[in-house]
């Protein structure tokens, strides 16, 4: 019997060792599963990255035409600090004469421009001296950090901006080791004391109140785990938080935690990390952040979406002035800094500054770089994209635009909102797009008009028409004389088609120049007919236009559809006198680490004849100084010189203004979604915003000399013929050389026969 | 024979296109502020300036066998064209900074950032041709003959006939053309260099 029992009691104590070393085993395996899944997320690329875009950088240097309110409005919008004494990157003093300035070091593709301090002379006309602050020494040319304009993060993705814990201001681990895990030096990843005072916490409290996670806990629950809450999930989360601490330092775990943990949400973005945290909070890089702004997202942490400070300021003001005397009672910060930190307002950016800002603008990049890169590697790789974007010109833009809709809403009583618009601002030798709206909600990345609306481009397509026929110099030249008289043609499918004047008056035969500056339709029609409309869409394709229309005789008064970038590219080649430049809005790629992708250099390919450009520009100057588009001198000066083409469709569906100066090509489209008409011609819905537009962003006037092959000859208005001083109201004419008019007009004085060589010094000294 | 007639039309040409900045001066509003005689010192910053001092006109020499496309004009000891003859005359500060970054970055093999400086020099001062003209002998050393044909051409355009930035253009025009296989577009690069050192060098005009 005995015996019998000590033989059951071995077999019991046989299976529980069986059993315990199954279980054992079993756990061994687990944990090997564990070890393998960490070991696995940590090794490689431990997130997806985003790629990051960048404006262009503002360029600090002699001669640049900034002043001291421009200049600081731009420092701000970088999230630079005006202090009286600048004191480390990103720190400026700005009085009317002199700024000072603690540049951030940035990284560019061709080289590290190092933070440099920098003492800034200015003039009402511009900066006239850029020194270097302490030794006094003069530089050429500085620039500064671009601004980061948004990032390409998946659908319902995370986006962050990484940083690494030795870059990261010491007070933001230590606070957080304060706040939110005071052992976290000592732990194996789980706090027993902590666990100890959450239950006991719970227990007289009746419910959770406090959680019990260690910093560990915290990241293993972020980086592996699902939201969902049992006893299961907080086993796998303990037996994880042992693991990682097993085989990672403490500085890599807090480094991953700072990268990982959860800000806050931006629409389906979600923002991950302290890095992106500060930009979205407070337009800055982490390393700039003072302590009640470090307070402000170590206190996030518990809560990004109940602490929200955009949403929830007052609880987050609490929750922030509660975290500062931690930092306090730490000795993190002096009894000095709490005091002045707690009554420091939140400093929030606003939402629309810095990251995610124009989304129209990097709908275009995206684009841009389709057919180059995977969507893969534009949201997980890190790629830092920098773009053509000048937030100057953005700005105005955007601002014309947004001002602009609502006061022709009010002054022609439409319902408000009822208008939509687009544009575009480009650069004219290189074809970099410098500004870019896709709508009147700026910030609301919804359909993007300025790429994807194709509607009729009107009137801007006569300025082809003008350039067709002036390359045929024999036969027409810009005082060649059209008539105004009604027209029936009879189109292919035996439609009739009988176009009229937008005044529905006829105006007499004018000359060629004056029917473009005037924008008369009949003219055009009989000009368009003798060239033929097949070499006018080959004009229009030279120019940049990349639809399909058929040659019909309509597309002679625009009816044809195209996106307002494309009318910006026609328009810029002509600006850059026939020398075409593909519109780009990217400079350059780069991986995370700093090494050039590719590069997006300037490529010119002359389409298009420089002479005859030269005229047409000369026409679609005399637009702008006594035809549709006069009215743009009432706010740029008139010493400013400007050729543009005012465009309106059938019964005013859209209005447009498209033209340029010297260095900028812009375009304005302003309609209605639903196509219905809207009452605005080209000249009153759209040219008042081109041309504060255009004010803005300080368009320079053209160079008005002719090139080699167009020779200028003083010409008598009424008949198109050579004129001399003699003849009132005689005006240059440029030709293309060699097909001047040589008949003299009857006003001219009746001199012996001069030689054409001596006539032209006469000309010259005149 | 053939291509005396040919040189002369080209020399004239180059004439005239040398006195064509001066013609385009009478219009009174550009440049705003400076009258046509009174010699620039101090150039304003991303403008592109007019040759300085009496604008003299260039009047071509008269080539044999060339009668029937010229008119007879007085042929001038020494031809000078009053055109900036660097990009020092022409350039602010910052602009020449880049320059010179890009050229030496250029000398040493770096194309693209070369390149990059200049395209930062042509933001500032967009239609400052010495800098499209370094940009284009930057392409042509990149091996990029079709950009260094174009920029050049561009550069030529800008440069509203300056013979200076002219000569170097058709120098690249000329070794990018023959470096692309384009033997007869190189031989006319070469017929404008040509034409150009003689209007320079009028000593030695063909007898």
């Amino acid at each position: 019997m005995k015996a019998f029992l000590i033989k059951i009691r071995l077999i019991v104590v046989a299976a529980l060792v069986l059993l315990l070393s199954a279980a054992i085993i079993g756990f061994a395996i687990y944990l090997t599963s564990l070890d393998k899944e960490i070991r696995a997320r940590f090794a490689g690329a431990r997130w997806a990255l985003p790629a990051q875009v960048y404006a262009a950088p503002l360029e600090l240097y002699p001669g640049l035409g900034l002043d001291a309110a421009t200049l600081k409005h731009e420092l701000e919008r970088l999230g630079y600090r005006e202090q009286p004494e600048p004191q480390g990157p990103g720190t400026f003093a700005v009085t009317k004469d002199q700024a000072l300035i603690y540049t951030r070091a940035f990284k560019f593709w061709d080289g590290l421009q190092p933070e440099s301090h920098l003492q800034v002379r200015l003039a009402p006309a511009g900066i006239t001296e850029v020194n270097d602050a302490d030794s006094g020494k003069s530089r050429d040319i500085v620039r500064l950090d671009p601004m980061l304009i948004g990032s390409i993060y998946p659908q319902q993705g995370e986006d962050r901006v990484l940083v690494k814990l030795t870059d990261v201001p010491q007070m933001l681990p230590r606070g957080l080791v304060a706040v939110e895990d005071r052992s976290f030096y000592s732990h194996y990843g789980v706090s027993l004391k902590g666990i100890m005072r959450a239950t006991f916490a719970n227990l007289m409290a009746g419910h959770a109140v406090e959680g019990a996670s260690t910093i560990t806990q915290q990241l293993v629950k972020n980086f592996f785990l699902t939201p969902e809450r049992s006893l299961k999930r907080k086993f796998k989360e303990i037996c994880m938080a042992l693991l990682l601490e097993a085989h990672y330092s403490k500085d890599e775990i807090m480094e991953a935690y700072l990268n990982e943990v959860h800000l806050g949400q931006d629409g389906n973005r979600a923002v991950h990390g302290f890095g992106l945290g500060a930009q979205f909070y407070f337009n800055k890089p982490l390393s700039e952040l003072r302590s009640h702004e470090i307070a402000l997202l170590v206190g996030l942490v518990k809560g990004p979406s109940y602490y929200n400070p955009r949403r929830n300021p007052d609880r987050a003001k609490a929750r922030r002035d509660l975290v500062l005397q931690i930092f306090n009672d730490e000795g993190l910060i002096d009894d000095a800094e709490y005091k002045s930190a707690v009554e420091r307002p939140l400093g929030l950016a606003g939402q629309s500054d810095g990251v995610a800002r124009y989304p129209a603008f990097v709908d275009l990049v995206k684009r841009q770089l389709k057919g180059q890169y995977q969507d893969s590697d534009l949201t997980n790789e890190g790629l830092r994209i920098f773009t053509t974007l000048e937030p100057r010109a953005q700005e105005a833009l955007e601002n014309q635009i947004t001002e602009g809709l609502p006061a022709l809403e009010k002054q022609r009583k439409m319902k408000p909102n009822s208008l939509q618009s687009a544009g575009v601002v480009t650069s004219v030798d290189g074809g970099e797009v410098l500004a870019l709206v896709g709508g009147r909600e700026t910030r609301y990345p919804g359909f993007n008009r300025a790429l994807d609306s194709r509607r009729s481009i009107g009137s801007l397509a006569k300025p082809f028409v003008y350039l067709t026929a002036l390359q045929q110099p024999q036969q027409f030249n810009l005082q060649t004389i059209l008539p105004d008289d009604p027209v029936s043609i009879t189109l292919p499918n035996k439609d009739v088609w009988e176009p009229r004047n937008y005044d529905r008056q006829n105006h007499g035969p004018q000359p060629l120049y004056m029917a473009l500056a005037q924008s008369y339709n009949l003219p055009t029609v009989a000009l368009g007919m003798r060239v033929g409309p097949a070499e006018v869409r080959k004009t229009m394709q030279a120019a940049g236009y990349s639809g399909n229309v058929l040659p019909v005789p309509s597309i002679l008064l625009g009816s044809l559809d195209a996106a307002p970038v494309e009318v910006a590219q026609m328009y810029a080649t002509l600006a850059a006198s026939g020398y075409q430049s593909p519109l780009s809005a990217i400079r350059e790629v780069e991986t995370k680490e700093g090494q050039p992708l590719s590069r997006f250099p300037i490529k010119v390919k002359q389409t298009l004849p420089e002479g005859p450009v030269y005229l047409t520009t000369w026409a679609m100057r005399q637009v702008m100084t006594l035809g549709t588009g006069r009215s743009a001198y009432n706010v740029i000066s008139p010493s400013t010189i400007l050729a543009g083409k005012s465009g309106t469709t059938d019964e005013m569906r859209d209005a447009w203004f498209a033209g340029f100066g010297a260095d900028r090509v812009a375009v304005i489209w302003v309609g209605r979604d639903d196509f219905r008409p809207m009452g605005l011609a080209g000249a009153s819905g759209a040219l008042p915003i081109w041309s504060k537009v255009m004010r803005d962003i300080n368009v320079r006037s053209l160079d008005p000399t002719p090139p080699a092959d167009v020779e200028e000859q003083l010409t008598d208005p009424a008949t198109g013929l050579k004129a001399d001083e003699s003849c009132t109201g005689a005006i240059q004419v440029p030709y293309i050389r060699g097909y001047a008019p040589t008949e003299t007009a009857p006003c001219a004085k009746l001199l012996a026969p001069v030689d054409s060589a001596v006539d032209w010094l006469k000309g010259m000294f005149k | 024979m053939n291509q005396w007639i040919k040189l002369g039309a080209l020399v004239f040409a180059l004439a005239l296109a040398g006195c064509q900045t001066a013609t385009g001066r009478h219009e009174g509003t550009w440049p705003p502020q400076q009258t046509p005689q009174q010699p620039v010192t101090k150039p304003v910053y991303g403008t592109v300036l007019p040759p300085v001092g009496e604008p003299t006109p260039v009047m071509p020499p008269t080539v044999p066998g060339a009668e029937s496309a010229i008119p007879p004009m007085p042929l001038p000891e020494k031809v000078s064209p009053n055109f900036p003859k660097t990009a020092d005359a022409i350039s602010g500060p910052a602009v020449l900074s880049l320059l010179r970054s890009a050229q030496s970055a250029r000398a040493a093999g770096q194309y693209a950032q070369a390149s990059g400086s200049l395209e930062r020099a042509l933001r500032i001062e967009p239609r400052n041709y010495f800098v499209w003209s370094t940009l284009a002998d930057t392409y042509l050393r990149e091996k990029n003959f079709d950009q260094a044909v174009s920029v050049a051409q561009k550069s030529n355009s800008l440069g509203r006939g300056n013979v200076y930035v002219e000569q170097e253009n058709w120098r690249i025009i000329r070794d990018a053309r023959s470096a692309g296989g384009n033997a007869a577009g190189a031989a006319e690069a070469q017929a404008r260099l040509d034409a150009i050192q003689q209007l320079l060098q009028p000593t030695v005009t063909p007898q």
